[in-house]
């Protein structure tokens, strides 16, 4: 019997037998289709998932011996590691290590190109600008690298960005001093030391220790005295401030801190040379007190002290002159040492303030003179030079 | 070519709906076609979209497996951080070459090549007909190969794993001849898209290179296919791009400069890269056939040495490489090596019979070639703002557009990768100079080369994208026939006629359709009707065909032997002639070529 089938075409009841037949059969064969589909979801699954788990442990793994070749010094070893650990789990970490490995290595324009692109994805990334400043102070491009140490200073940074942030400041102002930019150096050095966490003594130190460098001996001294004036001071705070205050002419400062470094326990960690210089230091200082006429002493020993010092200065002077040739530079001292009263008495200085003053000028100028022209004295007259280069520092506190 | 013939694949049993006699396949073949299209006439085409998905996802998973299994092999093969030095870099690509050239001798025969010419050949030869057996074969031999270290990358063979998933399911869904072989570009776009990570740069690649037409019966197929197959590698793989694709900005335009002389260097290149793999591959494979065994471990171990001196990143797909350099991290003396060992590297192993694909390779180097150049020229020239990332980046399509000639896909594999769309008018521009001057230094393609030496004759895409096909406005005359009325009376029609000596009139109806009458059924007309009569009196039921300028020329062809003029109109207004056709102009308008 024929019937109409949805499309309007008449079917014969084999067609209609044949047409459910072809229906249950694409059924039945997208099921199957369906289930071959999930045992192959299944599968390839099983397969990720085993080639993920072993990817990952091969980064780590590779990571890890990158960073040990890498802190061990080893940095050819630690760029075949790290590059081999990005090819199993690409990581900015991993990325900066490489690259810093590659500088170490002296593959500086690799370096330099791969930090390069790291920083065009993260311009504002700390570390990525300080290794392309340390690359750039390599090569040799001083402005790239300051620009980049700027750089490094204003950006972002990971974990304890206080302590890195003063750090790179630390490295720029080195880099500074090193290209004796040193009016730009203090300025860094200054505001480290100003951010710098009071009871972080070392961090104090080092920064006092590189403004010596910047050669800014009094903001070095001031940093060394706030430091020596905590209670238990390192030690290299006190021959800091010492050795600036002794380097200021400050002789009286000097003594002070260079007495309290050779009587704190703490100098034995020092070597024996800095010990035996600090030694030295002190006895120069000690001596300078000796023949300085300090305003607070007693009258008496004042005017006893400029009578030493005059007679002093008057035998360098006679010494000096006697060689032909320093004879005729040496004439307008002499003549001013000519000028001065025969007879110089204890009582007379006493009483006189102004000669003081003179003979005491007369003995300075003789000793910066006689230096010139007949070289660096010794002994006293070496003191009297030190007092004369800055008389008005050695007893100031 | 190995591939089976149409005989024999047709010897395989196909279930009819009633009992089968002694037949030949193909009565039983055309006997199944018409009882289908009598019961079930519309189920091919619904089975034909719930089968692209099918297909996608498929081809999704196995091109997953495909890429892990060349993972493994390369992590078993050569060890997890395989660098210069290592002795086993030689031999492994070497022994792996061994196994493969067994494999595919004794085994595997049709998993020779890239996989792009075979899955042609299995759309225009074997009506869509792949094997299991070379899906199989195409899996294991190139995940062999590629992983142990040879030049050869993973996409063309995913290509054709696809096509091959796609022509198995629909063989086993008895599907119709025509809708088979529609389904292995179907399979290629999935395949493909899923080794891609992009499906919109696989859809015209096929497209392009594969159907070599827009075909809007196979389009929402292709893109089910491919979107299906993407969807199933980013849950896998992840979302992220292939590549991690540093900022691209192009902030001056007249750094285009600078990209076109990145575009003229790779135009200048992919004719070199196509040479040398033209001049090799004929002459390998024209060595005995014992040379055959012997071919991919030699080139396993020339690759190799590569290696071993210095270049392993040569080795295998090279996508860490690519990454790297689209990153920044080589110097342009680096990437010069690596563009020029690559290419020598995959010269070898392409020709001599390993199997594997030649995309990744081509990515490569044009990534390495594009940071040189970018490099170079940032160094005497450090204004220019793109990254040598970029020029990289540029460089890939460069060379996709120059040696495999899909300046589309080209285009489109840069913008989907990079996910930006700033870079695209450097892209088209170098790309573009990349495929006029590759292409007028070698005219003929890639595919197309390796298709004259495998003896096959397949048409050439490049070709049929160029060909401009024409329409009815090329063959279009004007009305020299007497235009009437429905109206108008038969006796003064016939004077017109005769007066006009004309072989047919067009007559107008009311309603705005037309007829063509021809003077003989006119005479007969006047002998039956009376000369009072109006002329629509005369006409048969049937009208003249709607036919327009725009339309394609062939569509008039099958009027013919029904009227002898017909009347093509204006869209807008169906009641105005535009001109008229005759066949004589449509056959004179062919023989005129174009």
């Amino acid at each position: 019997m024929a019937k109409s089938s949805q499309t309007g075409v008449i079917l014969t009841s084999e067609e209609r037998l044949a047409r459910r037949r072809l229906i249950l059969r694409d059924t039945v064969s997208l099921l199957t289709l369906f289930l071959i589909t999930a045992a192959l979801f299944v599968l390839t699954w099983l397969l990720h998932r085993s080639f993920t788990d072993h990817e990952a442990l091969l980064g780590q793994r590779w990571k890890a011996r990158g960073e040990a070749a890498l802190r061990a010094g080893k940095p050819q070893a630690a760029i075949e590691s790290l590059r081999s650990a990005l090819a199993y789990g690409p990581s900015r970490d991993t990325e900066i290590d490489l690259a810093t490995a590659l500088a170490e290595a002296g593959r500086t324009q690799e370096a330099f190109a791969y930090f390069n692109t790291l920083r065009e994805s993260a311009p504002g990334d700390g570390m990525i600008n300080l290794q392309l400043a340390r690359l750039a102070a390599r090569q040799g491009n001083q402005q790239l690298a300051i620009l980049r140490y700027q750089s490094a200073l204003d950006g972002t940074w990971q974990g304890n960005g206080y302590e890195q942030h003063r750090q790179v400041r630390l490295e720029m102002a080195s880099y500074l001093i090193s290209q004796r930019q040193y009016d730009k150096a203090r300025a860094q050095l200054l505001i480290a030391a100003s951010n710098a966490p009071a009871n972080d003594l070392a961090a104090q130190v080092r920064i006092a220790g590189m403004l010596e460098q910047a050669q800014d001996l009094s903001g070095a001294l001031s940093i060394y005295q706030s430091v020596a004036g905590r209670r238990s001071p390192p030690v290299a705070a006190l021959e800091g401030a010492g050795q600036a205050a002794f380097s200021l002419g400050m002789y009286r400062i000097a003594a002070e801190y260079l007495n309290r470094e050779l009587a704190s326990p703490e100098v034995a960690s020092l070597s024996a040379g800095a010990q035996a210089a600090d030694r030295n230091m002190l006895a120069t200082t000690n001596r300078v007190l000796l023949l300085y006429p300090a305003a607070d002493l007693p009258a008496r020993a004042r005017a006893r002290r400029i009578l030493a010092d005059k007679n002093l200065a008057l035998a360098r002077l006679t010494g000096c002159a006697a060689s032909p040739s320093a004879s005729p530079k040496l004439a307008p001292l002499v003549s001013r040492w000519s000028q001065l009263p025969t007879h110089i008495t204890l009582d007379r200085l006493e009483q006189q303030p102004d000669l003081n003053q003179t003979i005491l000028q007369l003995v300075y100028d003789t000793e910066k003179i006689t230096a010139q022209v007949c070289g660096a004295p010794i002994g006293d007259d070496a003191i009297l030079l030190r007092i004369a280069t800055n008389p008005g520092a050695v007893e100031q506190e | 070519m190995p591939e089976p013939t149409a005989q024999s694949m047709m010897s395989a049993p196909t279930p009819g709906l009633a009992g089968a006699g002694p037949e030949s396949a193909p009565d039983r073949e055309a006997r199944f076609a018409i009882a289908l299209e009598r019961i079930a006439p519309t189920r091919d085409e619904r089975l034909f979209l719930v089968l692209s998905i099918f297909i996608g996802i498929m081809s999704g998973l196995l091109v997953v497996a495909f890429r892990i299994a060349i993972e493994w092999v390369r992590l078993l093969a050569l060890g997890s951080a395989p660098h210069a030095g290592q002795l086993r870099l030689i031999f492994v690509p070497a022994i792996a070459g061994l196994v493969v050239a067994a494999l595919v001798i004794w085994f595997f025969p049709a998993a020779r090549g890239s996989g792009v010419n075979q899955t042609k050949a299995a759309l225009y030869v074997y009506d869509g007909y792949i094997s299991i057996r070379t899906v199989i074969g195409k899996f294991i031999t190139a995940a062999l190969a590629i992983g142990a270290g040879h030049s050869l990358g993973p996409e063309d063979p995913s290509l054709q794993i696809g096509a091959g998933v796609a022509s198995i399911t629909a063989r086993k869904l008895n599907m119709s001849r025509r809708r088979l072989r529609m389904f292995a570009p179907i399979g290629a776009a999935a395949g493909l898209a899923a080794a891609f990570n992009a499906p919109i740069s696989a859809i015209l690649f096929v497209i392009e290179e594969v159907i070599g037409s827009w075909s809007a019966a196979v389009l929402g197929s292709l893109v089910l296919a491919a979107i299906s197959s993407v969807v199933v590698v980013r849950s896998f793989l992840g979302t992220e791009p292939m590549f991690r694709i540093p900022v691209v900005e192009v902030k001056d335009t007249r750094e285009l400069m600078a990209y076109a002389v990145l575009g003229v260097i790779g135009g200048l290149l992919a004719p070199l890269f196509s040479a040398s793999l033209g001049f090799l591959r004929p002459r390998l494979r024209a060595l005995p056939r014992w040379s055959l065994y012997a071919q991919p471990a030699v080139a396993g171990l020339m690759v190799g040495a590569i290696g071993y001196f210095g270049f392993p990143q040569v080795m295998g797909v090279g996508y860490d490489v690519i990454d790297q350099a689209l990153h920044g991290q080589f110097i342009w003396e680096i990437l010069v090596a690596l563009t020029l060992l690559k290419l020598l590297a995959t010269t070898i192993s392409f020709s001599s019979g390993t199997p594997g694909g030649m995309f990744a390779p081509t990515l490569f180097i044009g990534a390495m070639l594009g940071g040189a150049v970018g490099a170079f020229e940032k160094h005497f020239f450090p204004g220019l703002t793109g990254t040598v990332g970029t020029y990289a980046l540029v460089g890939m399509g460069v060379l996709f557009a120059g040696f495999l000639r899909a300046p589309l896909t080209s285009v489109f594999m840069v913008l989907e990768i990079s996910g930006s769309y700033d870079i695209i008018l450097p892209v088209i521009l170098a790309n573009t100079l990349a495929f006029l001057i590759s292409r007028s230094l070698q005219p003929v393609g890639i595919f197309e080369i390796f298709t004259h030496q495998d003896g096959l004759d397949l048409p050439s895409m490049e070709e049929q994208r160029e060909e401009s096909s024409l329409h009815i406005e090329d063959a279009i005359q004007p009305v020299d026939v007497p235009v009437v009325r429905g109206g108008d009376l038969l006796q003064s029609v016939a004077d017109v006629m005769a007066q006009t000596k004309a072989h047919a009139c067009l007559v107008r109806l009311p309603d705005g359709s037309w007829y063509a009458l021809s003077a003989e059924d006119l005479t007969a007309a006047t002998a039956t009707l009376t000369p009072d009569a109006p002329v629509q009196r005369a006409l048969k039921s049937d009208r003249a065909p709607q036919l327009f300028p725009d339309m394609p020329l062939d569509t008039a062809l099958h009027h013919f032997p029904r009227w002898p003029v017909l009347p093509i109109q204006n869209r807008a207004s169906r009641a105005v002639l535009e001109g008229v056709l005759t066949l004589n102009d449509v056959l004179a308008r062919y023989r005129g070529g174009h």
